[in-house]
C-alpha cells in the first residue's frame, strides 16, 4: 500500500522522465513502498515563484476527496476528478503538453493516488505492477494528464457536463484520446451525444464506432460537414488570470470552465446523426448485421 | 494505396506561404520578413522575431488547385478549399476556408491564425479541396501531398530533427540528476519534447575544443567528437522513438506525430532496407516486442546512426591529420 508522502512539495515543478526514473522503484510499482520524497525534490526544476497556479494544496485536497468519495469504485473517480482537476490546474494547451509537470504531480504530490487508481485491485494478482506510464507516460496514459486532456477535449466551452458523460465510458476515453478525430470539437461533442442516446455503449460498440468514424474520415473532411467557431485566446487567458482569486472548485456541482464559444449546436446535431448512420452500417464484432 | 468510392483529382494541391505577422499584447502587429519562411523546407519559423510575448500569428496562404478542379463538367459541386492546421502535441485542429481569387480560378488564398497558447513546437499545415459528390457533402477530392510545418519557436525555417544542446558542470549543476554522470563527457536525454544533449564542462578544455575554430588537428578531433556524439544521439533517439510507440487495437504500431516520427522515417530505410515505412515499422516493432531478432538488428541501428553522423568521414579526416602530423614530426 502506497501512503501519502511525508514530504509533499508546496509547489508544482517540472520533473523530466529521465530524472524521475530512479524513483520509479520496483517497490513503488508493486505498491509495496513509496520513495523518499526529499531526494526527489533535488531533481525537480522549479516553476516561476509568483504564479499562484502552482500551489499544490488545492490539488492534493482534490485527490484526497476523490479517494475518499470513490473508495468503493475507483473507476468512477475519473468523471469526478477530470473536470475538477481541469478547473483547479488552469493551463494552456502549450503548458499542458509539457509532460514534466504531470510526472511531478504523480510522483511527488500524489503517488498514493496513482497506486490507488491504477494499482492491482485487492482481488487481483499481488504480483501485478503499476504501469510506469501512469507516472511518467504519454498524455493519454499518465494518471493525471489523461484526465486533464479528457476534460479539455470533451468540455463544451464552459460546460463540463459532456466530460462526465465521456469519462463514464472507459473505452471512449481510453481510445478516443489517442485518435486525432476528437481534435475536431464537433466530433467530440457528437460522440458524447451518441453515448447519451444509448446508441453505442459497450466497449466493442464504441471501438467499432471510432473505427467507422476514422475510416470514413479518410474520404470525408468533417470540418466541412460540421463547422466550428474560430478559436479565441482571450477567454482562456482571462480564466487563467482568475486562478489567483478563484475559490476551491465545488465538490457537489460541476465547476465552470473558460467562457469560450460553445460548439455550434447545428454542427453537433448534424454530425451525431451522420455518425449514427455510419455506425449502424458498420461491421461490429459480436453484432448480427442489420437486414 | 487508398481506395476512394468516387472520382477524385489525381494531382495534388500546391501550397505556398505568402506572409506572416505576429499580434502583440498591445494589439499591434509585427510583420515578419520573408526569412521567416522557406519554400524548399516548407517551414515557417515564428521565432525569427525573437520574442515570446506574441498572442497569435497570422499566416498568409496561397493554394493552387490542379487542372480539372473547376471544370464546368466536373462531377462535383459546392467546391471549397480548406486550410487545416493540426498539432499532435496539443491536439489542436484549426480550419479556415480559403477564398477563390476569381470565379473559375485555380488560385485560392486566405489567412490562418496560429495561437501561441495552443502550440509547443511544430504544427502541420495542409490544404484540402472538398466538394459535394453524389449528394454526399464534405468529400475530399484532392489535397496537398507534402505538408508545411509551422514552428512556433524556431528562429530559422529549417526542416528535420532539432536538438537542444546545453553545457553544464555535471558535478555542480542545479540539475541534480546530472551528478551521477559527472565522469561522463556527455549524456543524452531523449525523454523530452526535443532530444537534449548535455555537455559536461567538468572535462577540462572540452567545451573550448567543441566551441573552438582553431583548424589543424584540433578541428579534426572536434569533428570526430561531434560525430561520436551524433552517433550516440541518433542511437538514443531511435530507441526512444521505438520504445514509446502507440499500438492500434489490431496490434500494428502507429508513427508518432512529433520528432520521434521524423526520426523513425529517416532511419528505418537503413535499418530495414527495401520496405515501405509502415511495413518497416511493423517489422522492427515485432522484433523488439515479440519474436527473436532484436539483438541482430542492433548492428543495423548502429549503422543507420553512424551514417547520419557522418562518422566515417570524421574518422578518415582525423586519421589523415594524424598521419600528416607524424610525417612532419619525423621530417
Amino acid at each position: 500500500m502506497i501512503e501519502k508522502p511525508h514530504h509533499i512539495p508546496a509547489r508544482l515543478g517540472l520533473l523530466s522522465a529521465t530524472a524521475a526514473d530512479p524513483f520509479l522503484t520496483e517497490d513503488l510499482l508493486k505498491g509495496v513502498q513509496g520513495h523518499a520524497g526529499i531526494d526527489l525534490a533535488k531533481v525537480v526544476e522549479p516553476l516561476p515563484e509568483e504564479d499562484p497556479r502552482w500551489d499544490v494544496e488545492p490539488l492534493r485536497d482534490l485527490v484526497d476527496d476523490a479517494m475518499y468519495q470513490f473508495k468503493e469504485n475507483r473507476t468512477e473517480a475519473d468523471g469526478w476528478l477530470a473536470p475538477r482537476l481541469h478547473a483547479t490546474l488552469r493551463l494552456t494547451r502549450r503548458e499542458a503538453a509539457d509532460r514534466r509537470i504531470w510526472t511531478h504531480l504523480a510522483l511527488a504530490v500524489a503517488p498514493d493516488y496513482v497506486a490507488w487508481r491504477h494499482g492491482p485491485a485487492p482481488a487481483q494478482d499481488r504480483n501485478m505492477r503499476i504501469n510506469p506510464a501512469r507516472f511518467k507516460g504519454a498524455a493519454d496514459r499518465q494518471c493525471f494528464s489523461r484526465l486533464w486532456w479528457a476534460a479539455e477535449m470533451f468540455r463544451n466551452g464552459e460546460d463540463y457536463g459532456p466530460v462526465v458523460t465521456a469519462c463514464s465510458n472507459q473505452d471512449l476515453i481510453h481510445n478516443a484520446l489517442r485518435m486525432d478525430l476528437i481534435d475536431h470539437r464537433p466530433t467530440a461533442q457528437a460522440l458524447v451525444r451518441i453515448l447519451e442516446r444509448g446508441v453505442a455503449s459497450t466497449g466493442r460498440e464504441i471501438n467499432g464506432l471510432l473505427v467507422a468514424i476514422s475510416t470514413a474520415g479518410a474520404t470525408l473532411v468533417y470540418d466541412a460537414l460540421a463547422p466550428d467557431e474560430p478559436r479565441d485566446p482571450e477567454p482562456l487567458r482571462a480564466w487563467i488570470e482568475e486562478a489567483e482569486s478563484a475559490p476551491p472548485v465545488p465538490r457537489h456541482t460541476l465547476p465552470v470552465g473558460p467562457d469560450e464559444e460553445r460548439v455550434p449546436e447545428a454542427s453537433v446535431a448534424a454530425l451525431a446523426d451522420y455518425l449514427v448512420g455510419l455506425f449502424e452500417t458498420a461491421p461490429i464484432r459480436g453484432r448480427t448485421p442489420q437486414p | 494505396m487508398k481506395f476512394y468510392p468516387y472520382k477524385r483529382l489525381n494531382r495534388p494541391i500546391s501550397l505556398r506561404v505568402t506572409s506572416a505577422s505576429l499580434k502583440l499584447p498591445d494589439g499591434t502587429r509585427e510583420h515578419l520578413d520573408t526569412s521567416a519562411y522557406s519554400v524548399p523546407q516548407r517551414t515557417v519559423a515564428l521565432g525569427v522575431a525573437q520574442r515570446d510575448d506574441w498572442i497569435s500569428a497570422r499566416i498568409g496562404l496561397s493554394a493552387t488547385l490542379p487542372p480539372g478542379a473547376t471544370d464546368p463538367d466536373a462531377p462535383w459541386s459546392d467546391l471549397r478549399v480548406l486550410a487545416v492546421l493540426t498539432d499532435g502535441d496539443t491536439n489542436v485542429r484549426t480550419t479556415v476556408d480559403l477564398r477563390q481569387d476569381a470565379p473559375d480560378s485555380k488560385e485560392w488564398a486566405g489567412d490562418i491564425e496560429v495561437l501561441r497558447d495552443d502550440h509547443v513546437g511544430r504544427a502541420t499545415l495542409a490544404v484540402h479541396a472538398v466538394a459535394t459528390i453524389d449528394d454526399v457533402p464534405g468529400r475530399s477530392i484532392t489535397e496537398t501531398d507534402a505538408d508545411w510545418a509551422v514552428d512556433t519557436v524556431a528562429e530559422e525555417p529549417l526542416g528535420g530533427l532539432t536538438l537542444d544542446v546545453k553545457q553544464a558542470s555535471f558535478s555542480k549543476s542545479t540539475r541534480e540528476w546530472l551528478r551521477p554522470y559527472s565522469d561522463a563527457p556527455w549524456v543524452i536525454d531523449a525523454s523530452g519534447r526535443v532530444p537534449l544533449v548535455m555537455v559536461n564542462t567538468d572535462v577540462e578544455g572540452f567545451s573550448d575544443l567543441l566551441g573552438g575554430n582553431s583548424g589543424g588537428v584540433e578541428s579534426k578531433v572536434q569533428e570526430l567528437l561531434l560525430a561520436q556524439m551524433a552517433t550516440d544521439v541518433w542511437t538514443a533517439v531511435f530507441h526512444s522513438a521505438l520504445g514509446d510507440l502507440e499500438v492500434e487495437p489490431d496490434g500494428s504500431p502507429v508513427f508518432p506525430t512529433d520528432w520521434r516520427g521524423e526520426v523513425l522515417r529517416e532511419m528505418l530505410p537503413d535499418v530495414v532496407p527495401g520496405l515501405r515505412a509502415e511495413e518497416a515499422l511493423r517489422q522492427v516493432h515485432r522484433r523488439r516486442t515479440g519474436d527473436a531478432g532484436w539483438v541482430e538488428l542492433q548492428t543495423r541501428v548502429h549503422y543507420a546512426a553512424v551514417r547520419r553522423a557522418s562518422a566515417s568521414k570524421a574518422v578518415a579526416n582525423a586519421l589523415r591529420a594524424l598521419q600528416q602530423m607524424n610525417r612532419e614530426d619525423s621530417a
